[in-house]
């Protein structure tokens, strides 16, 4: 029994590693620079991590059902390309749901490659990453894209104080909260991502599932790119450049697990402050920028490493005992 | 009440040419316990899939309350109110209990919304509950409960379907006495309210307690059926395991049983696996292990080859002791080891029988500080110890392992530990999903190498073919020892009895 | 696509299925790439002859060479069915490691006769020692490969560039590399470059490995199925370990060639070749699946992608397009490989 304790209490320093590495970072930085730990600094972060938080949360989705989507740094600038150069004339209105067609065709592209012939996700996303950066780059010419005014004021702006950047962040976290916990397809998913097998076995729609999380995923990439690309103003071509980074590490910190059938929306977001948090530190440390990957990089490998062994941890407590003591 | 449900007449069925089931029939009726017993391969697995619509079947009828059925899927079977609870559970754990339950019938807020009603959820959860006496909140993640009560759980999903017909495959396998109390007193409410139930089960005395009527099958026919007055545990044994099968083995001389112990296993203990295992074997000798699926029988002998940790005891192989967790050692000691799952953890399917079999001894057939491969001595090796098994295919370096019956397969992996000249072999289930003829020609290779003073440990789920072939038998239950048989007096009964009781 | 997998599945002997026979047998042939190369090469001639004229196929061919030894040793990584995607960053970090040791411009050992040799040494211990961080990630903690290697990728690119701002005023590369050094980049014995010995050195030992040691053997039966290899006595964690260092060792070779090529070390080296090393491998015929891969099948996909890539530059494609076709290709390469995996498995 004492054995069990330990284990459990292995487990919970697990799943709380991400929160003690935030108030770590918090302090440190803090302690660092007098101007980090301000009201304003902290809106800032918030604002700086809504398009990571909007794409981790598509980004979970897929995570779920034991899936990986590398492209969603390619769909970002697709879509920022595509919103400059073709949609500067005509309304939000129209704009809006432009994007999130193109990014659901996008993701239905992968979704059809992974679901139709079983291919490993991540060298389908991988492909049509370079697929979609290349096309996007002969769009612009590798010329910087202005975005209109229009898409430019909705970065200024703000609703009741708030900015609408957070306030989109706000819609999307709830719709997938909503789908995720409230509809028989979101708990769907998550009986697919714990066991795809016995998933059909009950009579649910694995692959009509697996298709639609990688289009949700590319619709939540849309939507940050909007977000971001209206907070920049413009789109270099570097314009969400290995942009999955930040989001995978976001969602695996926020505790959605890389081995599917685990994870939400709440953690998503609170890992995307996180992975927000350290590149903002470092900004107000005036730190070298070729450190950024660095520390991205190391803050991603804890959060699969962590998600490994809470994996072991959680196998080996649920291996089924042969000889019972009754 | 006692109407009758189900009517099951001539059902045949057979896999690539071999009849599993031979005009098959029983009736239930509702509010009835349908025991239903046999040896592994007798078809009840296969009588309770074509019933749930996991399989289909050659000809025959399955009439439910009167109406011809056929279930395609385990949809259509609980459409038709078939629900079959499987020995391995299909819950969610990641999910909680009531979202288990209604998975794929979850009541909706609202006509047509697609929103889940969380309120009518668990009201219709907590009743289903209620009527299994499982006092847990329904909200409860399904990993935190014991499996006693997932097994509730999937009982209650089988319940808010409406199902009029239960089947419980083995459900007291990881159960603790406690908890199959508990389960046999919700049969007995389910009972009485007129759902019928099958019980498939090893443990003749939970079947003799709990049902009203027993189906006993051999060789895929029934071979006894009747009221439980008619029966007793000696009886439902002797029909169970019949009389009539000796010439399947090859003879063989005895064992001198003077040799010196080959393997010698001093109380090995793994919390939850095994304890206080000890046994003897000697170079010539077979040492039969019999035991049901679950006894720890399949686990000793991954410990015993070095590939699963165990916490107390000693392995030794003559006079060097074995460290744990090293199939490396243990093969360099003389050890080898067919494991029960052959597709799985015995052959590289997609490779040549050539390479399977050469895959364990390549160390020892290299030569120098690289291990180079002489390729045209390997190959000529695995030609002549796949001649020595009769291995069934044309060019052996070519043919894909995957193209193979279950039987050649299963010589290709008797060969590739052969190729090492082991002392000591360890075969677990080593006829299992093989033909009658194969299973023939496999228990003369093992014959042969007893023969050549090898030591055979020999793990089957069949007693006969224990009995048939063994020198000794050892019987494994719970994880426990519970006691050895000399040729001498082998005794099928007994046998049975040592390992089904509890 | 279930389609056509049905198609080319349907039994011999079947009358209809002629052209299916064909398509099947097209489908598993090794050849099938080099048909391929052939094809394209053969129809691009007639827009742009200038392919076939021999300076330019002795550009193709010396461009081939590091890729190639690069493409060897993610074979080796794809065999135990694991990827790696640092080897790009590995041939940055060695680049410009193995540069600032031997720089004259301030380097560690500038202007000792044998700071070349030191140099590369480096460069192949920090391409081993990267290739074992990233295996004993995978296999010993259990953490996916793909983000095992994405991680190390990104992590020693930055490393790289880091360094470099470290070791120069200029920050972008290191320059002023010993003659020595770079005669291996273009140099060589009797009109045969240094770089196509050390290729074809490389390439035997690679296919004696597979064919002829213990080590290949376990590495095709990890791949196969690691439980039952486990049980025939492979040390599992031990074979995957070493596949990721070869791969790492083979990104180093590359790097010395590529390094001595532009004469200088710097952090962007190989930035560009990702996606040709991934897709060299995958059109080669190595099975994404694990298990299954040979050298010639390699060496004929990197054929077709470095003829791919140069008949585009020929035809002034601009970089981009160039980016989006090879993401394209190895789209088509996995889905061919994903097709023969399916048919083979129905039988």
């Amino acid at each position: 029994m004492s054995r069990l304790d330990s284990r459990t209490l292995v487990l919970m320093l697990l799943r709380f590693a991400p929160l003690i590495l935030f108030a770590l970072l918090c302090l440190a930085f803090g302690a660092l620079s007098d101007r980090f730990l301000s009201l304003a600094n902290f809106r800032n972060i918030l604002t700086q991590s809504t398009h990571v938080a909007v794409m981790a949360i598509g980004m979970t989705f897929v995570l779920l059902v034991r899936g990986v989507d590398l492209s969603v740094g390619s769909v970002m600038y697709l879509v920022a390309v595509v919103m400059g150069l073709y949609l500067s004339d005509v309304s939000l209105f129209v704009s809006i749901p432009a994007i999130m067609v193109i990014g659901a065709a996008f993701g239905a592209i992968n979704a059809a490659l992974i679901t139709g012939l079983r291919i490993a996700p991540f060298i389908v996303t991988l492909a049509t990453l370079f697929i979609g950066r290349g096309l996007a780059l002969y769009l612009s010419e590798t010329k910087m894209v202005f975005q209109s005014d229009t898409v430019q004021a909705l970065g200024r702006a703000s609703f009741f104080g708030v900015p609408w950047a957070i306030w989109i962040a706000i819609v999307v976290a709830a719709v997938a909260w909503i789908t995720l916990t409230q509809t028989p397809y979101g708990r769907q998913i998550y009986a697919v991502g714990a066991d795809p097998d016995s998933a059909g076995k009950a009579g649910i729609r694995v692959q009509a599932i697996t298709f639609s999380v990688f289009c949700i995923c590319s619709v939540c990439a849309a939507i940050g790119a909007l977000i971001s690309a209206s907070q920049v103003g413009a789109a270099s071509a570097t314009f969400g450049y290995q942009e999955e980074f930040p989001v995978i590490a976001a969602a695996v910190l926020g505790g959605t697990s890389l081995f599917g059938g685990r994870g939400g929306v709440f953690g998503s977001i609170f890992g995307a402050v996180l992975v927000q948090t350290t590149s903002n530190g470092l900004v107000m440390l005036n730190a070298n920028p070729y450190l950024y990957p660095l520390v991205n990089s190391v803050i991603i490998f804890i959060a699969a490493w962590v998600d490994g062994r809470r994996r072991l941890m959680t196998e080996r407590i649920e291996q089924r005992k042969i000889r019972i003591e009754a | 009440m006692s109407e009758l449900l189900l009517k099951i007449s001539g059902l045949n069925k057979s896999f690539f040419g071999v009849q599993v089931l031979r005009d098959v029939g029983f009736e239930l009726t509702s509010g009835a316990v349908l025991g239903l017993v046999g040896e592994n391969g007798s078809g009840k697995s296969t009588t309770m899939n074509i019933l749930g619509g996991v399989l289909t079947r050659d000809s025959g009828r399955v009439e439910l309350a009167g109406v011809d059925v056929a279930p395609s899927n385990s949809r259509d079977a609980l459409a038709l109110g078939i629900a079959f609870i499987h020995q391995e559970l299909s819950l969610f754990p990641n999910l909680s209990v009531e979202e288990n339950i209604f998975l794929d019938h979850f009541p909706r807020r609202m006509h047509g919304l697609p929103f889940i009603d969380r309120r009518a959820l668990r009201e219709q959860a907590k009743k289903a509950l209620d009527l299994i006496d499982l006092q847990v909140a329904p909200a409860t993640p399904v990993m935190r409960l014991p499996q006693g009560e997932r097994q509730l759980v999937e009982i209650a999903k089988a319940l808010t379907r409406q199902a009029r017909l239960i089947i419980f495959d083995e459900p007291t396998t990881s159960l603790t006495a406690r908890e199959t109390e508990r389960l046999f007193e919700i049969i007995g409410r389910l009972r009485a309210q007129g759902i019928a139930i099958i019980y498939i089960s090893h443990i003749l005395g939970d079947v003799l307690r709990l049902c009203d009527d027993i189906v006993v099958l051999r060789d895929g026919r029934v071979v006894g059926e009747g009221p439980r007055a008619d029966f007793t545990i000696e009886r439902l044994v002797t029909l169970m395991v019949g009389r009539s099968i000796d010439r399947l083995f090859p003879e063989r001389e005895p064992a001198p049983g003077t040799n010196s112990a080959a393997l010698s296993v001093r109380k090995v203990s793994q919390p939850g696996v095994v304890k206080d295992v000890s046994f003897d074997l000697r170079l010539g000798e077979m040492l039969g292990v019999s035991g049901l699926m679950g006894s720890g029988r399949s686990e000793l002998a991954r410990i015993l080859f070095g590939l699963d940790p165990y916490s107390e005891g000693e392995i030794r192989v003559g006079e060097h002791t074995l460290s744990p967790l090293s199939p490396r050692e243990a093969m360099d000691k003389g050890l080898a080891f067919l494991t029960e799952d052959r597709r799985g953890e015995g052959l590289m399917m997609e490779a040549s029988i050539a390479n399977n079999i050469v895959l364990p001894s390549l160390v020892e057939r290299s030569s120098g500080f690289m291990h180079w491969l002489k390729p045209a001595a390997l190959g000529q090796a695995a030609r002549d110890v796949a001649e020595r098994v009769r291995v069934n295919a044309k060019a052996i370096d070519r043919t894909a392992v995957r193209t193979l019956s279950g039987g050649n397969q299963q010589k290709v992996v008797i060969a590739k530990w052969l190729l090492r000249a082991p002392t000591i072999f360890i075969l677990d289930e080593p006829t299992r999903g093989i033909d009658v003829g194969a299973k023939y020609e496999v228990y003369k290779i093992i014959n042969q190498m007893v023969a050549g003073g090898a030591a055979i440990l020999f793990i089957s789920s069949e007693i006969e073919e224990l009995i048939g072939m063994a020198d000794r038998i050892m019987v494994m239950g719970r994880g426990e020892v519970r006691g050895f048989f000399e040729r001498t007096n082998f005794d099928r009964e007994a046998i049975m009895k040592a390992a089904l009781w509890d | 696509m279930a389609e056509t997998s049905r198609v080319l599945s349907s039994a011999p002997g079947d009358a209809r299925s002629r052209p299916a026979q064909v398509l099947r047998w097209l489908l598993f042939s090794d050849y099938l790439v080099l048909a391929l190369t052939l094809v394209y090469v053969a129809a691009l001639s007639f827009f742009v002859p200038e392919i076939l004229s021999p300076t330019n196929l002795r550009d193709i061919f010396l461009q081939i060479l590091p890729l190639f030894i690069a493409a060897l040793g993610l074979m080796m990584v794809l065999m135990v069915a694991q990827i790696d995607l640092s080897a790009t960053s590995i041939m940055a970090m060695g680049c410009v490691v193995g540069a600032s040791i031997m720089t004259s411009e301030g380097g560690y050992l500038s202007a000792q006769p044998w700071a070349p040799a030191v140099a590369i040494l480096a460069i192949v211990v920090v391409g081993v020692l990267i290739g074992v961080i990233n295996g004993v990630c995978t296999i010993v903690f259990d953490m996916p490969s793909f983000l095992v290697t994405l991680t190390t990728m990104m992590f020693f690119s930055g490393a790289a560039i880091w360094y470099t701002a470290a070791h120069t005023s200029s920050g972008s590369s290191i320059g002023s590399l010993p003659p020595a050094f770079l005669e291996i980049g273009y140099g060589g014995v009797a009109g045969i470059p240094y770089a196509a010995m050390i290729t074809v050195v490389l390439a035997i030992v690679v296919h004696l490995l597979l064919t002829r040691t213990v080590f290949g053997r376990w590495v095709m039966a990890v791949g196969l199925n690691p439980k039952a290899a486990a049980i025939s006595g492979v040390p599992v964690q031990a074979v995957v370990i070493g596949c990721f260092a070869i791969s790492g060792l083979f990104a180093a070779f590359a790097a010395i060639i590529y390094t001595a090529r532009l004469e200088a070390g710097t952090p962007i080296l190989g930035q560009r070749i990702l996606l040709d090393v991934i897709g060299a491998a995958v059109i080669g015929g190595v099975s994404l699946f694990g298990g299954k891969g040979t050298v010639i099948g390699v060496l004929l996909g990197v054929l077709f992608l470095s003829a791919v890539d140069n008949g585009l530059q020929l035809l002034g494609l601009s970089l981009s397009s160039v980016y989006a076709i090879k993401g394209g290709v190895i789209l088509l390469a996995a889905v061919t490989d994903a097709i023969r995996h399916n048919v083979m498995a129905r039988g």
